[in-house]
């Protein structure tokens, strides 16, 4: 105990000693450690964006959407099935359910002309399923389909077409046609890429049901549910098993998952942005080690006098090699710590930022990364520590006196 | 009950093989035996085995033959670490060139050795060593680097960082030799105070008759023979002081003085010639001690 307390003191006291020294070696081992700790870093956030753009087209993970098409040419009834979805879905006691209808079409009064529409039908587990971002305002509740006026949520594009008016105040879509009526809108969706000039409304499915009779003859209605990511395996063919048990034989059920993670590419794309990008900062913060393996080497030559006098005065082989190792790993776990404070600074930079536009949940500084590069500072200190430390240790004490 | 001898050298000789495969003697068939509280001075010229000599009772080296006893027990027989543990204990050693570290301060190259201890002496080794610093009289200057101090001063810090594990026995290898006159005489004049107070052994290494002449008992080492040698005997005195005074100028002059003066001091010093002599040693050690 002592003696690692004592080996850690005498390794601190001499990098004092020798600050310039130590700092010059060090600059290399922080940069790439720098590097390799923002090389993950930033393979999280990537990963956090490509998961969060997906999650957007295809749910998060697990997302299972249920289908259902007559084979016979026949009009599907989708109340029925709506109800049976339903059944299903209240057994397996599922929290998030949507139906999804895209899209239907509505006429629309903007400042300029009456335009066709397009809208899309959900119930309020969507955009959470589909992490949809809101740019202003909020997204439906449970109780927004009994509003006598059904609110609505709209793009951007189309947003900019009433000239960004301020939703607190007011502003509502006016439709015309068979849902003619006034639509407040609660909210609006950012644009998902430069250019973006989709003009889409969003609008709760019994919203639109309750204003019509019917949907239009020639629009499908799909189902998605968000469930657990470790049981969807064992569920999924049972829940299909069970959409399909109630229902007439021309009725075809598909069941299939949707999100990223069921496509494993996406994952390996990552690893191999990772793999690459870590193994250039790898070879950096090995040649930064060649470096400092080559100037304790030199010093070492220095110090032959200073460790026969350590010896004399009951310093054990084994202390001495603890203390010499230990110096080049106090050196570069310092600078590994530089590095991380380096790696964190630039991935907070406005710049980086800003290639993330549009993530929603920013990951915290992932630990993984700050303890890959500390690991990495560490056994890089002692592999180039060890030869030093041999060294010392088979000096000999009394040549080392003499001179 | 017999007393047993802190650091007892017996038979020992030292040899190295040279590049050219031939046998080079540095020390032989030395005969010694150091008590507790003892003082002694060995005396002799560059390259007479002085340090090699030094290095065995330290137990930084081994000997080609004999055996060395640290209080009773084997030196041979001992595992490195144990013996490393066993010299930082009892060992304290004070260099010709001072060897503190560089760039460290009087405080961190005083504390060093006891960075080598485990417990109480370890966690309490800045309070020690500054305490070891005020003895020495530089309690004003623990904080000043080897670079900012004196000649004298290194010394006294060397003599600090030897002293600060209160080790039995201290080795003096030519503490003045780096030092002038006076200097020299009161680093030495603390050295032996020091030694004395802390009843450590002190075994000293000179070619200087005014420290040689401090110590109790007083060898002389000639191309690797060591001989007792009495310098307060009134008949050698004089001759004697005529030999350390020479030895620097003319070797062979002083070889043919001091042949007398060995002589002389045998019974008095009783050098050790073998198993049958020792217990008589021992005693005069230990009167010599008291």
């Amino acid at each position: 105990m002592t003696g690692l307390i004592g080996a850690l003191g005498e390794a601190w006291s001499e990098l004092r000693h020798h600050k310039l020294r130590v700092l010059l070696s060090l600059i290399g081992i922080a940069v790439s450690v720098g590097a390799l700790t923002a090389v993950v870093a930033l393979s999280e956030y990537q990963q956090q964006q490509m998961a969060e753009q997906s999650d957007q087209s295809g749910g998060r993970p697990a997302t299972v959407s249920i289908s259902a098409m007559t084979t016979d040419g026949s009009p599907m009834d989708w109340q029925a099935f709506d109800a049976h979805v339903n059944d299903v879905s209240e057994r397996y006691g599922f929290s998030y359910l949507t139906r999804i209808v895209n899209p239907v079409t509505a006429q629309v009064q903007t400042p300029e002309q009456v335009q066709t529409l397009n809208m899309r039908l959900v119930d309020p587990a969507y955009p959470v399923i589909h992490r949809t971002p809101l740019l202003e305002g909020r997204w439906f509740e449970e109780t927004d389909a009994e509003l006598l006026a059904p609110p609505v949520v709209i793009t951007e594009a189309l947003w900019d077409v009433y000239g960004r008016p301020d939703l607190a105040r007011g502003f509502a879509l006016t439709l015309t046609g068979d849902v003619a009526g006034s639509y407040p809108v609660i909210g609006v969706t950012p644009r998902v890429y430069d250019g973006d000039n989709e003009k889409l409304a969003t609008m709760l499915y019994d919203s639109y049901t309750s204003r019509v009779d019917a949907l239009p003859a020639d629009t499908s209605v799909t189902w998605e549910v968000w469930m657990p990511e470790d049981g969807v395996a064992d569920i999924g063919p049972v829940l299909a098993m069970d959409l399909r048990a109630g229902v007439d034989k021309s009725v075809d059920v598909t069941v299939s998952r949707t999100d990223w993670a069921s496509r494993p590419e996406a994952q390996s794309s990552a690893a191999m942005f990772e793999l690459i990008t870590g193994a250039i900062a790898g070879l950096v913060l090995l040649l930064g080690g060649l470096g400092l393996v080559n100037i304790q080497l030199v010093a070492m030559r220095q110090r032959i006098r200073e460790i026969g006098v350590r010896r004399s005065f009951g310093a054990t082989g084994g202390r001495i090699f603890t203390s010499v190792l230990l110096e080049s790993v106090v050196a570069t776990a310092v600078a590994g710590v530089i590095g991380i404070a380096l790696a964190v600074a630039i991935l907070r930079a406005p710049f980086v930022l800003d290639m993330f536009q549009g993530m929603q949940d920013i990951p915290p500084f992932p630990m993984r990364a700050a303890v890959t590069g500390l690991v990495a500072a560490v056994a890089i200190g002692a592999l180039a520590g060890f030869i030093p430390a041999l060294m010392a240790v088979r000096s000999n004490v009394i040549d080392a006196l003499r001179f | 009950m017999e007393l047993v001898s802190l650091v007892r050298l017996e038979g020992v000789a030292k040899h190295v093989i040279l590049p050219d495969d031939s046998r080079l003697d540095i020390l032989r068939d030395i005969e010694l035996a150091i008590a507790a509280g003892d003082h002694v001075a060995i005396v002799g010229r560059s390259g007479s085995g002085k340090s090699t000599l030094l290095n065995l009772m330290g137990m930084l080296d081994r000997p080609s033959e004999g055996a060395v006893w640290f209080r009773g027990e084997p030196v041979r027989k001992m595992r490195k670490g144990k013996l490393d543990k066993l010299r930082g204990r009892n060992v304290g050693f004070v260099f010709q060139q001072f060897n503190l570290l560089a760039g460290r301060t009087a405080l961190e190259n005083v504390a060093m050795p006891l960075g080598y201890a485990s417990g109480r002496a370890f966690w309490n080794r800045r309070r020690t060593a500054t305490a070891m610093l005020e003895r020495v009289g530089l309690g004003h200057r623990i904080e000043s680097t080897p670079e900012q101090l004196s000649g004298g001063e290194q010394q006294r810090v060397a003599i600090a960082r030897a002293l600060v594990r209160r080790p039995a026995l201290i080795l003096a290898d030519e503490p003045t030799g780096a030092l002038d006159v006076e200097t020299g005489g009161s680093v030495m004049a603390l050295l032996d105070e020091i030694a004395s107070e802390a009843d450590a052994a002190l075994v000293t290494i000179t070619h200087d008759l005014h420290v040689a002449a401090r110590a109790r008992r007083h060898y002389r080492l000639e191309a690797g023979v060591l001989t007792p040698f009495d310098l307060s005997a009134p008949a050698a005195g004089a001759a004697a002081a005529a030999a350390y005074d020479r030895i620097d100028v003319a070797p062979e002059l002083a070889e043919s003085v001091s042949a007398g003066p060995v002589d002389a001091a045998t019974p008095v010093d009783g050098a050790p010639q073998g198993a049958a002599s020792r217990p008589e040693v021992e005693t005069e050690t230990v009167e010599v001690a008291s």
